[in-house]
């Protein structure tokens, strides 16, 4: 089972000032970041910013169920899946263009969600994370099995989405770039509604419902309606995720889109690493192993993007002895991080940060 | 009518009767004791009532509103708040978040529900504590916090469950003077209490269990006169 961190020194709510910084820091990143592909038109390092929004927007949106509500999903595949099969089947079978295809994914993986919520939030712990292994499961193996409707093993090559006219403009969605602004915005979109939940009542109570799943109830928290709240805006952006992929990829088959191992628990490392239930948790998370994953798997890339020599030996040997070490990677960097920084790498940096200037503070201000 | 009443309440653990027809009412701005060795049940009794149990035998009426078999969200919400023996603070919120959670249930407001927690956190003496972390207090200002989030709901009726346990004199008096003043404020109040002299000095009436029974009902006075209650807690002389 993964446990809660031990105690942080201090609670939620970081200083009003550090927050105001820290919201101008982000929007500086984000306007660089768009302004990113004007400056460099290669296709590699706009899909290694592809790959991180990815990965960015899913560990945001298992943060909303695992972090801030405690409850430790490892089976987001299933909405991660559904909301890929949803809006490729939509564009196949009945040629719905994505841009309405992508509304479906996040419904149908919402009201997966309500389904997969209903019968496996009641569940506490180790008990919970199993049920949710199971959910994504059970749905990769029915989309194997019903091969008529979904093309089994066989999966889906992606047509080109079609042009999307809007009054003044028309978007083709080719090439890199326009997924690099989707996903950025999509990213961006995650962390601010993990934002905006933290602040709300719901965030207080997903909180305490984390903490403590006895005494919120006694606190008057209803413990099913908020978890599946939760669990419904968190299923909501996994789905979109997925459509978002599936387009990007132009492939999907069931043992990529519902995969254990390369869908539900990256998400849950990301958050881990960064530091699950906050804000910045799943963005510092993505950043970090990220860029481990695609080395591992890509040393080409490095060359590509200037880091390594052209004819390194590094990349021969990365790609003989080293392809499939990500996992592996992830493993030790998770070990490491249970060890010495059990609240994640975001509230390891704060601690640091906290104690470089541990001076007598006031009573910090109310949020 | 009381404000709660319990009648014929029993609830069976396996072959044991943890409550055992159990029945009595607390009235409208009281205090009622429930007092007896450990063991008694009477932690069973505040589980059954809050929702957490749900009793095999008997109803629990809460402004003559049948309650037993419904959620602890709900009986919460109907103005039935509970502190926990052992206390369960919110560990990694803030003590005015922890409050702030309880607020929530009043009302909707984030900012109207921290005015409010910053009023109970007033009201228990804990307002300098606000920002910290609720984890890192010490039992008594725990047991404190227990209080003031369950008054954060906005309660008629609160179960207090060993509030003045393994506080020390000071605190001690300091609370019992915080529910003394939530009595006169209006609030009615059913307490678990194994400190005897703090308990028959604040009761209006003291329920004695003994082995899940009900071994007498009354005020201080007459309790502590009680021959079998002093066998119960002496042994027999």
């Amino acid at each position: 089972m993964l446990a809660p961190p031990p105690l942080p020194a201090s609670a939620s709510a970081p200083r009003a000032g550090a927050r105001a910084a820290g919201t101008w820091l982000a929007a500086a990143a984000v306007a660089l970041l768009a302004l990113f592909p004007v400056l460099v038109a290669r296709p590699y390092p706009l899909h290694m910013g592809v790959v991180l929004f990815l990965a960015v927007l899913e560990a945001a949106a298992w943060n909303l169920v695992g972090g801030i509500a405690g409850q430790y999903s490892v089976g987001h595949a299933v909405y991660f899946g559904a909301g890929a099969y949803a809006a490729v089947m939509l564009l196949e079978r009945l040629g719905i263009a994505p841009w309405w295809g992508i509304w479906a994914a996040a419904l149908c993986a919402v009201l997966l969600g309500l389904v997969v919520g209903t019968i496996t939030l009641r569940l506490r712990g180790p008990y919970f994370v199993l049920a949710s292994i199971a959910a994504a499961e059970v749905a990769r193996l029915a989309v194997l099995h019903f091969r008529a409707f979904t093309h089994g093993a066989q999966g889906f090559v992606v047509a080109e989405p079609p042009v999307l006219r809007l009054p003044g403009l028309s978007l083709t969605f080719d090439g890199k770039r326009p997924f690099y602004y989707l996903t950025l915005a999509l990213a961006v979109l995650a962390v601010a509604v993990n934002r905006a939940v933290l602040r709300s009542r719901l965030g207080y109570q997903l909180l305490a419902v984390r903490e403590d799943q006895d005494a919120a109830h006694s606190l008057g928290i209803r413990l099913s309606l908020v978890k599946n709240q939760a669990l419904a805006i968190s299923a909501a952006l996994t789905g979109v995720a997925g459509a978002v992929f599936a387009g990007y990829s132009r492939f999907i088959d069931p043992d990529t889109v519902f995969s254990l191992t390369d869908v539900s628990v990256p998400m849950v490392l990301y958050c881990l690493a960064g530091g699950a239930g906050t804000v910045e948790g799943p963005v510092v998370g993505a950043l970090l192993l990220v860029p481990v994953s695609e080395a591992l798997r890509n040393p080409r890339g490095l060359v590509s993007l200037g880091l390594l020599p052209a004819g390194s030996g590094v990349v021969g040997f990365v790609e003989r002895h080293l392809s499939q070490a990500h996992q592996l990677v992830y493993g030790l960097l998770l070990v490491l991080i249970v060890l010495f920084a059990p609240e994640g790498v975001a509230g390891l940096l704060r601690r640091l940060l906290r104690r470089s200037r541990a001076r007598p503070r006031p009573a910090p201000p109310p949020a | 009518m009381a404000l709660l009443e319990i009648r014929h309440l029993s609830k069976f653990f396996g072959g044991l009767a943890a409550n055992a027809d159990v029945s009595f009412s607390v009235e409208r701005g009281t205090i009622v004791g429930l007092v007896g060795p450990n063991g008694a049940g009477k932690t069973t009794l505040f589980d059954c009532v809050t929702g957490f149990h749900r009793p095999d035998r008997g109803e629990v009426r809460f402004r003559g509103i049948r309650i037993n078999g419904l959620s602890p969200a709900r009986v919460c919400r109907l103005g039935l708040a509970r502190t926990w023996q052992k206390v369960r603070p919110l560990a990694r919120l803030s003590v005015l978040d922890n409050v702030v959670v309880g607020a929530l249930t009043r009302t909707r407001r984030v900012e109207a529900a921290r005015d409010l927690a910053r009023e109970e956190l007033r009201v228990v003496g804990l307002s300098d504590r606000a920002g910290v972390a609720a984890g890192t207090l010490p039992v008594g200002e725990r047991k404190k916090l227990e209080l003031a989030r369950a008054l954060a709901t906005g309660p008629e009726l609160l179960l207090v469950d060993e509030v003045l346990g393994g506080l020390n004199p000071t605190e001690s008096e300091e609370v019992v003077e915080v529910l003394l003043a939530l009595r006169a404020s209006g609030l009615t109040l059913l307490v678990i209490e194994h400190d005897m002299r703090a308990i028959m000095r604040i009761s209006d009436r003291v329920v004695v269990l003994d082995s899940g029974e009900k071994l007498a009902e009354g005020t201080p006075a007459e309790v502590v006169e009680d021959r079998e209650v002093v066998a119960a807690y002496l042994g027999e002389p």
